[in-house]
């Protein structure tokens, strides 16, 4: 019932032949996809390690230096700084954005109409790309010229001269506005495709056995939506920790660097130091961390299924 | 006003083309590189789009066997795009990049040396020194100057009337500045004194430096080695800023400006005096979106009277290394820094390079061009193989000393004396 | 289901209090109607404030000028590139996560776990890092300055989340309905064409929707791997034709580009929507 990683095992125990011919068949279905990540993202990314042992500039002559782009980048203080920031962020985004997403799936589960046109609207905001939704709300929020300031000014809820985004919490504040306006629509889609997966039988049942509407979504339904959990956590806590376009779009880093990101720290070593070789350090610096905390939460979710 | 450019750009065509005929004739029996034939392959910032589709347009129809092609890249992405395009082999013929960027990636060898190309220009010595140095590194030239922006000062006329300030002689020092700014402040009515893009290192070398440097101070050494950020006329320039910003004489949005509230602010007619370059003119003078108000310009000025700075901005023009058609490239550029193509330029609005062609090309189309090619005379642009890494970069030691400084709560030295240090350890790594 | 208890509670139906026939298939409600109808107008309220905030900042002037012709792009040609690049995109994205999603859920190999995982990662690089050596690789196979490079590159990064979405979607469908195809018959392949996937349109649609938008709205790749402005996708051009000056962002002029890429997008998204919907509720399941 629950799909969540039990991958390695096969769904049945079947005569060995069998076994074998359907793996052969399950490798051959996957090499569109090796070919693809072979040629596009690993051999990239060998490329992308080999750099990161040199110091080497956008342009010029490498210099093998072994370890040393690593060894600096845990004395740099302004990639620690944004890394830190990076966390802080991803800790306020991910919660955020899994109870939203599941209070808007259910609020909008069935299939009538309404819920129908409710979907639409709240899935709206994903089609629009997270640079141009950076920019939208970017202008909503300037002082005297915004309109959002301005609305909200003219009814006294806040003070339309301010600047939003010379001030930490009020700019952190508006991108996370904008991240959850932006994102909260897709993972409320995915939700949505885990509910509907769950057999119509089951609530059937608990409805038979006289469980009330929290009851049969507290205990049956928010169980066996534990796959769907996995996956909007993996992806909210993935995208929150490579964010960069909001903030490059919104805050550029400021104020006084206050919210500069991982992402954004790789981007001016690369592109305005021109150090390509410590960039690379550090995406793969930032590439292992995400694994690891990806594979935690995997793990977690597995081992909490069992029980 | 687009009727009257069409109808200017039509003259000159007629004129180029028999200006370009001789002209073309010539060049190639000078060079002696052989006949240049071929494509060309152009990469511009898209903010030149304009001048340079006509300067292509004009260019194809006066030379017959050559043909460029104008690649827009976006302006925030050039140095990206065009370093990427270059490690990896792949960089158009011609790139016409942001100045402070020449030295760099002629360090880095994406430009080709065009040392002894250039000194068969006659008219080499007369061109924007400014941005001839950048076009220089190790003694050798790989950029030539293309365009020019130089920063002055903007005025509104009402304001300065408003506030008891004679709108037709405008602040000549610092402390004039301040005074202006204070007293269009004490209006009231949500006029503020003055505006800059606080947030905008790129904006703010372009803007603020000329206080220093009309006071006769710098930020850098000439030679690019040494960082002067904690000098007197440095302390001095912030020392305004952080003033006139704690006497609420600049609007709160100056502090996360990253470049494009500042000059919107100035021309919805609220803010006194601004910093900005030749470029903003146009987008004064829009008859529909334009100033709806009394304007003028004037040189920046520095600490005493007859002091006055300016940021010699603009575009290098530059052939790549790895250049599939040097020759071509280089009848292409031997073009556009010639008599016709800084014509072609100067008939767009956009300011030649050329000062021995200011006074007769550029000036007499409008009487405010005067005081740009005034502010080309004087204009300096700092030299720094870093350049992006120390001033352009929003989060970079320059943007942070302004942000110390200006908004924050320690004092201006200190901030100072962060910098400085930041600076020069950086220089003194690139330079090793 | 361990915890799952059964405590009959007298005040369900006083709960749920509407009239069970609005009630469809006879899940039980959580909010009293009136109450749902606030929250629901509220949210869309708040959802669509940003938007109608970009749509009333657009107006004709700037449509002209993002059509204007001299500088020498045109949105027209543009719009045909990004078309070209989304479809291409979308269309390897679900060919490959499929076929891969379906073997991770259902046709398990040696080695498979750890082949789902490097998919997975594929998401957590920071693209501005392998830009460059992605920019080789691509010279080097001759599909730098290519519309079909760009349509692999975003493909491939786009995999990870579809895969994620099929493998789940297959995962989530009984074995038995798979071995009942088998005892009629059909392979493994068969099994997973004719009887799985259309069960899994659900999760197909939303890969769909989400490789779709990903390709459509790239600016990144597009802008570094493409050298030759007549191959510039939809986000490069709007954002060359809606910079007015040196420095700075005319917000109205970018609303109105912004508007023009998001229009295909909502087009694409009601259209499949209703097979999405259909697929949930009509699934061959019930």
């Amino acid at each position: 019932m629950t799909a969540l990683p039990q991958l390695a095992e096969p769904p049945r125990r079947r005569r060995r032949s069998i076994g074998r011919r359907r793996g052969m068949l399950g490798l051959v279905l996957s090499l569109p996809a090796f070919g693809l990540l072979g040629l596009f993202f690993i051999w990239p990314l060998i490329r992308t390690v080999f750099m990161s042992l040199h110091d080497w500039p956008l342009l010029g002559v490498p210099e093998f230096i072994g370890f040393g782009n690593y060894v600096k980048a845990f004395s740099d203080d302004q990639f620690l700084r944004a890394v830190g920031f990076t966390f802080f962020y991803t800790l306020v985004m991910t919660p955020i954005l899994l109870v939203l997403a599941f209070a808007l799936a259910f609020l909008v589960r069935r299939g009538t109409r309404a819920h129908r046109f409710f979907q639409t609207i709240y899935f709206l905001p994903v089609v629009i790309g997270l640079a141009a939704g950076s920019y939208i709300w970017l202008f909503m929020w300037q002082s005297d010229i915004g309109p959002t300031t301005q609305l909200l000014g003219s009814v006294g809820l806040v003070d339309p001269t301010k600047n939003y985004f010379a001030d930490f919490w009020t700019a952190f504040a508006i991108v996370v506005g904008m991240v959850t306006w932006k994102v909260v629509g897709l993972q409320m889609l995915l939700v949505l495709a885990g509910i509907q997966a769950i057999p119509d039988e089951v609530n059937e049942a608990a409805r038979i056995d006289g469980a009330s509407a929290w009851q049969s979504f507290w205990y049956i339904t928010v169980p066996l939506l534990r796959p769907t959990l996995a996956l909007v956590l993996v992806f909210s806590v993935a995208g929150s920790l490579l964010a960069f376009d909001q903030f490059y779009i919104m805050t550029t880093g400021g104020p006084a660097g206050s919210t500069l990101t991982a992402v954004y720290e790789i981007y001016r070593n690369g592109f305005v130091k021109f150090d390509v070789g410590y960039a690379s350090a550090l995406s793969i610096l930032l590439m292992v961390v995400l694994g690891l905390v990806s594979a935690g939460q995997m793990l977690l979710l597995r081992n909490s299924d069992n029980s | 006003m687009r009727r009257h450019t069409t109808l200017l750009v039509a003259m000159t065509a007629v004129a180029a083309t028999a200006i370009g005929l001789s002209g073309c004739s010539s060049s190639g029996s000078d060079s002696g590189t052989g006949e240049a034939s071929g494509t060309i392959s152009v990469w511009t910032r898209d903010s030149q789009a304009s001048f340079m589709n006509k300067l292509a347009d004009e260019f194809n129809a006066t030379h017959d066997d050559l043909k460029v092609e104008v690649t827009l890249v976006p302006a925030a992405d050039f140095v990206q795009k065009f370093g990427t395009a270059a490690a990896g082999g792949n960089a158009p013929d011609v790139a016409s990049m942001d100045l402070v960027y020449a030295p760099y990636f002629a360090s880095a060898g994406a430009l080709a040396d065009i040392t002894d190309r250039v000194d068969t220009l006659p008219y080499a010595g007369d061109m924007s020194p400014g941005h001839t140095a950048q076009g220089q590194y190790e003694g050798k030239t790989y950029a030539l100057p293309f365009t020019g922006d130089v920063s002055v000062m903007y005025y509104n006329k009402d304001l300065f009337t408003a506030a008891g300030l004679d709108p037709e002689t405008p602040p000549t020092t610092m402390a004039e500045v301040q005074a202006a700014a204070e007293a269009i402040t004490a209006l009231g009515d949500g006029d503020y004194g003055f505006a800059f893009s606080g947030a905008c290192g790129g904006c703010n070398i372009f803007s603020m430096t000329p206080y220093t440097w009309a006071s006769g101070g710098n930020v850098l050494s000439d030679d690019g080695k040494d960082a002067l950020l904690d000098s007197a006329e440095v302390t001095d320039m912030l020392t305004m800023y952080r003033d006139l910003w704690q006497g609420g004489a600049m609007p709160e949005l100056v502090q996360s400006d990253s470049g494009s509230n500042a000059g919107d602010a100035f021309k919805q007619g609220k803010v006194g005096i601004f910093n900005w370059g030749n470029f903003y003119l146009s987008s004064l003078t829009d008859p529909t979106e334009g100033a709806q108000f009394d304007w003028g310009l004037a040189l920046i000025p520095g600490a005493e009277a007859g002091q006055t700075g300016s940021f010699a901005g603009g575009d290098d023009i530059a052939i790549t290394a790895g250049a599939k058609n040097p020759d071509g490239a280089w009848t292409f550029l031997e073009w556009v820094t010639g008599d016709e193509g800084q014509k072609v330029i100067a008939d767009n609005g956009v300011m030649p390079t050329r000062l021995d062609l200011l006074d007769s090309l550029y000036v007499p189309q409008d009487p405010r061009y005067e005081v740009f090619a005034e502010a080309l005379a004087v204009a300096k642009v700092p030299y720094s193989v870093i350049e992006n890494e120390l001033f352009n970069d929003s989060n970079g030691v320059w943007s942070t000393m302004i942000q110390e400084a200006v908004f924050g709560s320690g004092t201006v030295e200190e901030a100072q004396a962060k910098a400085q240090k930041a600076a020069q350890a950086l220089l003194d790594e690139s330079n090793q | 289901m361990t915890r799952t208890e059964s405590r009959p509670s007298p005040a369900t139906a006083a709960f749920s209090g509407v009239d069970p026939d609005t009630i469809p298939r006879g899940r039980p409600r959580i909010l009293p109607t009136a109450a749902w109808w606030v929250v629901a107008v509220c949210l869309a309220v708040l959802f669509l404030y940003p938007i109608w905030v970009m749509v009333s900042n657009v107006d004709v002037a700037d449509l002209l000028k993002l059509t204007d012709a001299s500088r020498g792009l045109s949105i027209f040609q543009s719009l045909g590139n990004s078309a070209f690049v989304s479809i291409t995109a979308t269309l390897v994205t679900l060919v490959a996560s499929t076929f891969a999603g379906y073997a991770f859920a259902k046709l398990p190999y040696r080695g498979s776990t750890v082949a789902f995982f490097v998919i997975l990662v594929t998401f957590m690089v920071p693209f501005q890092a392998v830009i460059t050596p992605l920019y080789i690789v691509l010279r080097d196979i001759g599909l730098q300055n290519n519309l079909v490079g760009v349509a692999l590159v975003i493909a491939t990064f786009n995999l990870p989340l579809s895969t994620f979405l099929m493998r789940n979607s297959f995962a989530a469908i009984p074995s038995s309905l798979e071995e009942a195809a088998q005892i009629d018959g059909a392979g493994p392949f068969t099994a997973m064409w004719r009887i799985m996937l259309p069960v899994a349109v659900p999760g197909l649609v939303s890969a769909t929707l989400l490789s779709f938008f990903a390709a459509w709205n790239d600016f990144f790749a597009a802008l570094i791997l493409i050298t030759d402005q007549k191959l510039y996708t939809l986000p490069v051009s709007i954002g060359i034709l809606s910079t007015d000056n040196q420095f700075g962002v005319d917000f109205g002029l970018m609303q109105t580009g912004v508007l023009i890429t998001v229009i295909p997008c909502v087009i694409i998204y009601l259209v499949l929507q209703r097979y999405y919907v259909a697929g949930l509720l009509g699934g061959a399941l019930k």
